[in-house]
């Protein structure tokens, strides 16, 4: 008798936890840009160094002596096709170069793409992954900005726009 | 005697599992290819959830083994090699939690609770053992008699 008296009041609390967890799940945003942690932050970046698919060729110890945005995207990848426009008006803006390595993906599309869409920096082929390896990347796309000591100083996970690149070196520059 | 000895072999199973724990029981004497591939089964693909880069396909896991497969050949130690890995994606792209560091308590803390649970167990028994050993006093006696 006392069961039957408890057996709806314990439906009641497994139907509100469900109705909670749909709720925030519908409600949550999309996976945005934003500051993820890396043991390579503080640390010496990794090399970048490679066979340039476009024309523009380039090393990231070259731009030693500058912020470089050191960003791992493929053409499949559709953040990194939302994030594209957003680098190239960064990129306009002069306050740090940009460094594209290229994430499984053919380098004839990576070609096309840039052809296609633009973007005056070097982009470097990593057909066996290593150098994504050496960076610690775990998805697409994501971007590391390295200072002009060539140490890393920021990792940012997930399309970032380019207000949100110019927030975190505004950051970095003055110290915060 | 009998219990005494059986205490023993429960002591010693409980400090062989802690000199397992934390030295590793792994078999790193094979060869190359073995061990590269028992150092792989412990390291999580970076790019997909709960497999190991050993059980993964993806380009990511592919260039972790061929990284670990690189360093084994060059003559570095799980430890070495795991200690890249981390300096790269941090702790938990390892599955098994490291033997050394704060990681090591995940290894020695169940122990030693059951090595703590088996030494109050023992003492509990031992008490209700005395207890039941007990003697009868004189009072005890002088009532049973007065029952009679």
């Amino acid at each position: 008798m006392k069961r039957r008296r408890i057996a709806p009041w314990i439906a009641a609390g497994v139907a509100l936890v469900l109705v909670f967890v749909v709720f925030v799940a519908a409600t949550s945003k999309p996976a945005e840009e934003r500051i993820a942690e890396s043991p390579l932050v503080g640390r010496p970046a990794p090399a970048v160094a490679g066979e340039p698919v476009t024309d523009r060729s380039g090393t990231l110890a070259e731009l030693r002596g500058k912020y470089v945005v050191v960003n791992f995207f493929a053409t499949w990848c559709v953040p990194c096709r939302e994030e594209h426009p957003e680098l190239i008006r960064f990129a306009a803006r002069g306050d740090a170069a940009v460094l594209q390595v290229v994430y499984g993906d053919r380098e004839t599309k990576v070609r096309d793409f840039m052809e296609k869409h633009g973007g005056d920096w070097p982009v470097i082929a990593d057909p066996t992954g290593s150098i994504a390896l050496d960076w610690g990347v775990r998805g697409l796309p994501e971007s590391y900005i390295v200072d002009p000591d060539g140490i890393v100083q920021a990792k940012i996970i997930g399309g970032a726009t380019e207000a949100f690149i110019e927030s975190v070196l505004r950051r970095l520059e003055t110290g915060r | 005697m009998r219990t005494r000895v059986l205490w023993l072999l429960l002591v010693l199973a409980v400090a062989g599992a802690l000199v397992v724990a934390l030295t590793g029981g792994d078999a790193d004497d094979s060869s190359p290819a073995a061990r590269a591939a028992a150092i792989s089964a412990g390291v999580r693909c970076p790019t997909c959830a709960g497999q190991s880069v050993a059980e993964s396909a993806a380009p990511a896991a592919e260039a972790v083994r061929a990284e670990i497969r690189r360093r084994v050949d060059a003559g570095q130690s799980r430890e070495e090699i795991e200690a890249y890995l981390e300096g790269r994606y941090g702790s938990d792209i390892l599955l098994t939690p490291p033997r050394r560091g704060v990681g090591a308590l995940v290894w020695v803390v169940p122990l030693v609770v059951v090595a703590t649970a088996g030494a109050g167990l023992w003492l509990a028994l031992r008490r209700w053992s005395r207890r039941s050993l007990a003697h009868a006093s004189e009072d005890d006696r002088s009532l049973v008699e007065r029952a009679r």
